[in-house]
């Protein structure tokens, strides 16, 4: 177990995020947002704004910044405000108030008059699902609507009306917002020609690529720098609309510019996850064998169709051996503030509803839950003949079941007092991902080595784990590693997004530390080393030769050399043509509802996970604690309220419902089952980052249920839905 | 209009207007950037100070009013060694991104020297989005344990 390597920093108030900069000289910009949802901008009077004290630049359609539109072979462009006159959701950014304090930019943002040729706005899911759309190609390449049928059977209709038992049911999950504690903000400084913006972010290369791209800049001009980051969950994955201004802002006035969006900007202008609509027909034979598994999914998206959430192609598609599948996606765009990749996107919203019909169906059969899923465990998804490279979800269903004391539960929950108590369960699943990497890795004089890669650790661990897989790979103390992230000046690699950062960057380190010993070990061989001609190995930060040894540092000071480096690169490869990869969960939940006064509370959580190899024991069991917390928040507190105006009426922290400390038990047990992972990677780390969550909705609604009998289709999942006449 | 200070043992002279909050002159005009804005509307904690040794939303406070001596997180620490409770936060790891931190820390000072039997409730003015409420608790525990042997001692 090592504790985080930044932990002291943060607890001292020294590290410094984004808006912790502050420099000589520098004005505040504030971000003002649109008041209709739908319409175009006819006017917009800043005659008073531009008058009041301490001003020095106000920004709009009218008079804008000049931007152009990034894109990231990732995410494809990258909106940027202030363009154009066109306003497509409620709180879009339209202006930016730049003064000398952030009081006064506030107060003058306040003064800006805004004309609208208003339009009818679409805001309703529910109102737009006779009109989706197909969403484009899904994740992974499949096409929206795919069925797989065994020989023989013409259509999923006929597989279901051939089964024994059929469950079908629709399921409904919330608009949610990311709500990073740290606000979207940026402060941006200019030397010369080259830029610096400090803005927490979730890949530092990225960053810079979008800023550079939206200033017509190359994007070595453009420092990206944030090695701490308050947060991110998948919202942090593109500049945002301050940076983007803030940069633009300070090289028009020649003054460093901060800014930073409010609390209640957060949630509309950057972007936030989909509201679903998912039907769930399951057809078993009466010993729950899988017949027919059909999952039809609609998301919410915003009108610039910038992004499906995959809630069948995420979950159905691959979870259950079936002898029958079919999947669908829809999409329903609306005036709502763009949606984007939130904390295991489509398997979160996915697995509520999937996991929550594997419930009913075992209720419909009679049969334990962890029995019907483990009669339909597979061996590699649906169609496929990619086996799952290492699967152990059987060995969490039995370890979980023993651990939780699932032998203590009974189909109708029992009575404590004037509690109902109940336990549920749930599978988790996330696909095991790595993107491209390059980390540089150096041996230096004074004995310590460096472990560098622009990523992000917006609180995952990653930068401790630089320091673990560092030192494992040098084999030295983790305590000799320097390492760093954050910083678009290091090799690009350690994207946080995806669950990714740790295989990814982790092979990387392995690769370049092989390189760096043979680089090391040639330097003491040749003519200006220490060990010249001689026949010389390595251990233990050593080099070794004809009975002699030398540090790694004497080595160098013996050449000298101050420092010797080498990157090492990895990406996916050839593993992904010979096996499927994911990491598995089981999930369970006790939940205690009030007889009285209805209200669920969670008293118990446990998630047993086969996630590979585990770097960093401590870290990864916050990580996964965290996300299980988030199952609950998404279950019982989390969903934002659209107004027909397209308005958010919840859209800040007193009434965005977020799980406070008295919301979540002192009990959440987090166990893992360790099987390094070599198929998918030499190091044989899967991710952790994403799939505590998911599951976590379904294990609560599935416990609810058991403890009261009432089934709810939805989440959150509210006192009213447990209201008994 | 001119205000005095004193922020973590150090008086400051200050020239700002009366609406300028607490939070924003540590911030902005003291580079005091421990608290931090996390919602300026006292319903995340982030901002979390003491004045006069007690735990007070500086988001919510406006700086001209204030009398009694601040303390933020970075005067917790004397003497370069970490006071127990951010070591205990440190040893639980009772933080993911850092960015509520320094806030839980002085709510979880607070709940240590006021006694405090509901530790749950009484830190659920600080939202932690990493969710590392078991960990906080847990380093909270081990503070006020560390405590009363002290005081079993004595």
């Amino acid at each position: 177990m090592t504790n985080r390597v930044d932990g002291p920093l943060k607890v001292t108030g020294q590290a410094r995020y984004g808006l912790d900069h502050n420099f000589p000289g520098m004005v505040y910009g504030y971000v003002l947002t649109s008041t209709i949802a739908n319409g175009e901008i006819e006017s917009m009077d800043t005659t008073a704004a531009k008058s009041a004290p301490g001003v020095i630049g106000v920004y709009s359609p009218f008079d804008p910044l000049i931007l152009a539109t990034p894109t990231l072979g990732a995410f494809g462009p990258t909106w940027v405000p202030l363009q154009n006159r066109e306003v497509a959701y409620y709180g879009q950014p339209i202006g930016f108030v730049v003064a000398e304090t952030f009081e006064q930019a506030r107060d003058a943002a306040m003064l800006v008059e805004v004309g609208y040729q208003q339009r009818p706005a679409l805001t309703s899911l529910e109102e737009g699902l006779a009109t989706a759309e197909d969403a484009p190609e899904v994740r992974g390449g499949d096409s929206a609507e795919l069925a797989i049928l065994e020989d023989g059977v013409e259509s999923i209709e006929d597989a279901i009306a051939a089964s024994p038992v059929v469950v079908e049911h629709t399921y409904r999950t919330a608009t949610q917002n990311h709500a990073a504690m740290e606000p979207h903000s940026a402060v941006a400084i200019w030397d010369g020609a080259t830029l610096t913006v400090y803005s927490g972010n979730q890949a530092a290369h990225f960053q810079s690529q979008e800023i550079a791209d939206a200033l017509g800049l190359e994007p070595p001009a453009v420092h990206a720098v944030n090695p701490y980051v308050g947060g991110a969950f998948g919202g942090k994955a593109r500049a945002s609309a301050p940076a983007f201004l803030a940069a633009a802002a300070a090289k028009v006035l020649g003054r460093p510019v901060k800014a930073a969006l409010t609390r209640e900007q957060v949630f509309t202008a950057t972007a936030g996850r989909a509201a679903t609509v998912q039907k769930m027909t399951l057809g078993a034979e009466t010993d729950g064998t899988l017949i027919a598994l059909r999952h039809d999914s609609w998301c919410s998206t915003d009108i610039g169709r910038g992004f499906v959430e995959p809630t069948s192609h995420g979950t159905s598609r691959e979870w259950y051996s079936t002898k029958n599948l079919a999947i669908s996606q829809k999409m329903v765009p609306l005036n709502i503030p763009p949606t984007t990749f939130m904390r295991a996107p489509g398997e979160a919203p996915g697995s509520f509803a999937l996991e929550s019909a594997m419930d009913e169906l075992a209720i419909a059969l009679h049969m334990d839950p962890i029995e019907l899923r483990l009669r339909n465990n597979s061996t590699a998804p649906p169609g496929k003949d990619l086996q799952w490279s290492s699967k152990h979800l059987d060995e969490c269903y039995r370890i979980g079941a023993a651990r939780f004391g699932w032998a203590n539960r009974t189909p109708e929950g029992h009575v404590d007092g004037d509690w109902l108590v109940g336990m549920g369960t749930a599978t988790a699943m996330f696909p095991a991902l790595r993107f491209p990497a390059t980390v540089e890795i150096a041996f230096r004089e004074d004995e310590t080595a460096t472990v560098g890669t622009s990523g992000a650790d917006p609180g995952t661990g990653l930068l401790t784990v630089l320091a673990l897989v560092g030192a494992e790979s040098l084999d030295i103390k983790p305590d000799r590693i320097d390492p760093s992230l954050g910083d678009s000046a290091l090799p690009p690699g350690g994207l946080s997004g995806g669950s990714t950062a740790t295989a990814s960057a982790g092979t990387a380190i392995m690769i370049a530390a092989a390189k760096l010993i043979d680089d090391l070990l040639a330097l003491a061989a040749s003519p200006e080393g220490p060990f010249t001609g001689q026949e010389v190995s390595y251990a233990a930060g050593r080099v070794l030769a004809g009975g002699r040894s030398m540090s790694f540092g004497e080595v160098l000071r013996a050449a000298g050399r101050k420092s010797l480096s080498a990157q090492g690169s990895s990406a996916p490869g050839e593993e992904l043509t010979k096996h499927s990869f994911s990491s598995f969960g089981a999930q369970f939940c006790e939940v205690r509802v009030h007889r009285w006064t209805r209200e669920a509370r969670v008293s118990r959580l446990l998630g047993v996970f086969d996630a590979g190899r585990i770097i960093n024991d401590q870290t990864a069991r916050s990580q996964l604690m965290g996300g299980m917390i988030w199952g609950v928040s998404a279950a019982l507190h989390e969903g934002l309220e659209i107004e027909a105006s397209g308005r958010f009426a919840n859209a800040d922290l007193a009434s965005y419902l977020l799980p406070v400390n008295a919301d979540i038990p002192a009990d959440i047990d987090v166990h893992f089952v360790k099987y390094p992972d070599t198929l998918h990677n030499a190091m044989g780390a899967k991710g952790i980052g994403e799939i505590g969550t998911v599951g976590v909705a379904a294990a609560v609604a599935n416990a609810i249920h058991n403890a009261t009998g009432i089934r709810v289709r939805h989440i959150p999942i509210v006192i009213e839905d447990l209201l008994v006449d | 209009m001119d205000i005095s200070l004193e922020v973590n043992g150090r008086t400051e002279q200050l020239n700002i207007e009366p609406g300028v909050t607490l939070l924003d002159a540590l911030r902005e005009r003291l580079d005091v950037t421990g608290p931090k804005k996390g919602c300026d509307r006292g319903q995340c904690g982030a901002c979390t100070v003491h004045i006069g040794g007690r735990p007070v939303l500086s988001c919510l406070t406006l700086a001209a009013t204030v009398t009694q001596p601040v303390t933020t997180v970075e005067g917790l620490a004397s003497d370069d060694e970490l006071h127990p409770m951010q070591q205990a936060f440190v040893d639980r790891d009772a933080l993911q991104c850092g960015f509520c931190t320094s806030g839980q820390l002085m709510s979880a000072v607070a709940a240590v020297e006021q006694g405090v039997e509901d530790v749950r409730e009484f830190m659920s003015g600080n939202i932690c989005r990493c969710s590392a409420y078991p960990n906080i608790v847990a380093a909270i525990e081990q503070v006020s344990e560390q405590v009363r042997q002290a005081d079993a001692t004595v």
